[in-house]
């Protein structure tokens, strides 16, 4: 392993098996770790219920601590942060591939409307059979973001998905089904309608240790899933042709990373409900932060989207008692703006190569 | 007879049916000679006179006004903007409304005489939002207006969100106001129509009067001005009538999308492109669309009431993804977007 210069002057990093990591982007990756965990920290330390970091250090060391402290560090903050990075990380990750696939920057899983499509289909799964083992709604959620991103292509058409009318399309299909959810919420008593609707909004509220576990086993999976995937896109990103002059098999390898852009959508709608604007937010930020490609572009945006959700929920914390905002919109309200910045660097860049 | 007169008298026959349809059809079905006894000898011991004057023709009027109000806000956007897709839905009026009179329930409690108000200022600064986000984004040139669009539903995505999180919090008013929020005909919100018609009468008559100067704005700006219109004062003149009278519509039963989208759209190619008739169009078809569309939500799962505002969700989506598809993405048009 030592330190030389890459084919395109960067300082590149290279191991003994010819594997090189760009310096740059893996000391980004690594202040986005650090801060990602300093905040985490942090926010296991604040909260109603008064704790400081001395309490924290003494519950890993096996110290004694009181009850309440160690119930709501270990038991309500941990798995929230937990759930929220692991979320955040499966939804950004998710944005890049779309990205990528659609080459258009700015397809998100929520604006194109495959979490809607999976949630509709977790919602009436769980309406219809109530007694299913909840590890399946991930499924459930599959079936219902494919249908909704294979309709999405029948209606677009292959040779307009880079454009804006993808996204109006998204909008129409997610305005659709939207009109499924109200009728749940509408109905659904009280209580559980309102426990769909904090869903809705996208929440960290019910994560505890048996949600972060089954959320793990999806988390895991993505990991290798970005070591394939980040190569293949690394040349679909130059376009189909050059990609099948590359010798990529564009019609399987497209499938394949739409499938597992869904399949993790899925598993992140089911577990804190959409997240919309993440997608576009995150990877463009992680690109403002260190431009990379391929594999280091996927784990900076994914790693982007995971901080980025533990901070929205910890501005939801830190703000007022009375109204508690929801995580999505908290992110939604930091994702909208950056969206409109995209949009209009996108309309400068289209106005300078004419 | 005309084409144009057969056109008419067919809506107005829709229209007649689709009334008498709302007002006889039911959890309890009236006999249409019921129905008149009931408007000219009201017997106040008659339950069914009661239920037809009482319950079923406050409905009917509110789906009037609402349908006739936002098909012709719809109708005058989409030639304003030249935008097959501009409504009041997709332009953040609706959102702009329904988040001030949440906002304001929750934050300062206030009363439904207020409501129509804050829905007024709601549905400007909404509309407001919707402008200034399309100007951020930096495409006002942009082919057909889509960026108009997107940020109208990025703001409208927003406002509801923020107007969910508050009902979220707030869970004794959510009862309360969930069913307002998703667009709801419903008799108990009469008293908001008394307080509210003027104002939506009074924006389609300044509409009716404007609509042959509109028709020249929308074959071009040049065109219109050399026939001696007053391009600027119209134009704020519509969009300021179009904005008012849209904000009093969702005032009173809540968000209900898409009537402004879709009729507009219905009526078009059946009247020709002049506005002049298609604004009296929009008005006949509009309230048939608002009756038929509460009359199915009433009876398509009877005993479940289902709402209008879902009903038109699920209408409205389908045909916005059609004018989609048909404006934005026919070949020839790929370079532009």
């Amino acid at each position: 392993m030592r330190l030389t210069t890459g084919l395109h002057g960067y300082v590149v990093l290279r191991f003994s098996s010819g594997l090189e990591i760009r310096l740059h982007n893996l000391i980004c990756a690594m202040i986005l770790m650090m801060v990602a965990v300093v905040g985490g920290v942090a926010l296991l330390t604040t909260g109603s219920t008064d704790s400081t970091f001395s309490d924290l250090v003494g519950l890993f060391d096996g110290d004694a601590v009181s009850g309440d402290v160690a119930f709501a560090i270990a038991d309500v903050r941990l798995p929230r942060i937990l759930m929220g990075f692991m979320a955040g990380w499966c939804v950004a990750l998710t944005g890049a591939m779309l990205q990528s696939l659609a080459q258009n920057p700015l397809a998100d899983p929520g604006l194109l409307g495959l979490s809607q499509g999976s949630l509709v289909v977790i919602m009436l799964v769980l309406v219809l059979f109530p007694g299913l083992p909840l590890i399946f709604t991930p499924l459930a959620g599959f079936a219902g973001g494919l249908a909704v991103a294979v309709l999405l292509m029948v209606l677009v058409g292959r040779h307009h998905s880079g454009g804006l009318g993808i996204l109006l399309m998204g909008i129409a299909v997610e305005t659709t089904l939207s009109s499924v959810t109200s009728i749940l919420i509408l109905y659904a008593p009280p209580e559980q309608s309102h426990a769909i609707s904090s869903w809705l909004a996208g929440s960290l509220f019910h994560s505890d240790w048996s949600a972060v576990g089954s959320f793990a086993a999806w988390f895991v999976i993505s990991i290798p899933a970005i070591l394939v995937i980040g190569r293949k896109l690394r040349s679909l990103d130059l376009g189909d042709h050059m990609a099948l002059a590359l010798g990529e098999a564009v019609h399987i390898t497209k499938p394949v990373i739409l499938i597992v852009a869904v399949l993790l959508t899925a598993a992140a709608t089911a577990a804190v409900g959409p997240l919309v604007f993440l997608g576009v937010m995150a990877p463009h930020l992680a690109w403002f932060i260190s431009p990379a490609k391929g594999r280091a572009r996927l784990f900076l945006a994914a790693m982007t989207g995971g901080f980025l959700v533990v901070a929205a929920d910890g501005l939801t914390r830190l703000g007022s008692d009375q109204v508690a905002l929801p995580t999505g919109l908290a992110i939604m309200m930091i994702g909208a703006p950056i969206f409109i910045i995209s949009l209009r660097l996108r309309t400068i860049s289209q106005a300078r190569t004419g | 007879m005309t084409g144009r007169a057969k056109v008419f008298s067919a809506f107005i026959l829709i229209l007649m049916a689709a009334f008498f349809a709302n007002l006889s059809l039911g959890a309890t079905n009236i006999a249409p000679e019921d129905i008149l006894l009931a408007f000219f000898s009201f017997d106040a011991d008659n339950y069914d006179h009661f239920v037809v004057i009482y319950q079923r023709l406050p409905r009917v009027l509110i789906a009037v006004f609402v349908g006739s109000v936002m098909a012709c806000s719809g109708a005058v956007l989409q030639g304003l903007m030249r935008n097959p897709l501009a409504s009041p839905a997709l332009l953040g009026i609706n959102a702009g409304a329904t988040l001030f009179v949440v906002g304001g329930v929750v934050f300062f409690g206030i009363s439904s005489a207020f409501q129509g108000i804050a829905a007024l200022i709601g549905g400007i600064c909404g509309f407001g939002a919707c402008l200034m986000v399309a100007r951020m984004s930096g495409m006002d040139g942009n082919s057909r207006g889509l960026s108009l669009i997107l940020s109208g539903a990025v703001v409208s995505m927003l406002f509801i969100g923020i107007a969910n999180a508050l009902l979220l919090s707030t869970p004794e008013l959510r009862n309360e106001f969930l069913g307002w929020v998703t667009g709801n005909i419903n008799h108990v919100y009469i008293d908001l129509l008394y307080q509210m018609w003027p104002v939506g009468v009074g924006g389609v008559v300044v509409l009716l009067i404007l609509s042959r100067a509109l028709t020249l704005i929308a074959l071009g700006p040049e065109k219109a001005a050399s026939a001696g219109v007053n391009i600027v004062l119209v134009s704020r003149l519509a969009i300021a009538a179009v904005v008012l009278s849209s904000s009093a519509a969702v005032a009173i039963c809540g968000p209900i999308g898409f009537v402004g989208l879709v009729v507009p759209h219905i009526v078009r190619p059946l009247v020709g492109a002049k506005q002049t008739m298609i604004i009296p169009g929009c008005i006949l078809v509009g309230a048939s669309i608002c009756l038929i569309a509460d009359m199915v939500a009433r009876l398509a799962f009877s005993p479940f009431v289902l709402h209008t505002g879902v009903m038109m969700d699920l209408f409205g989506g389908v045909v916005f993804a059609f004018v989609v598809r048909r404006y934005y993405l026919t070949p020839g048009l790929r370079r532009s977007l």
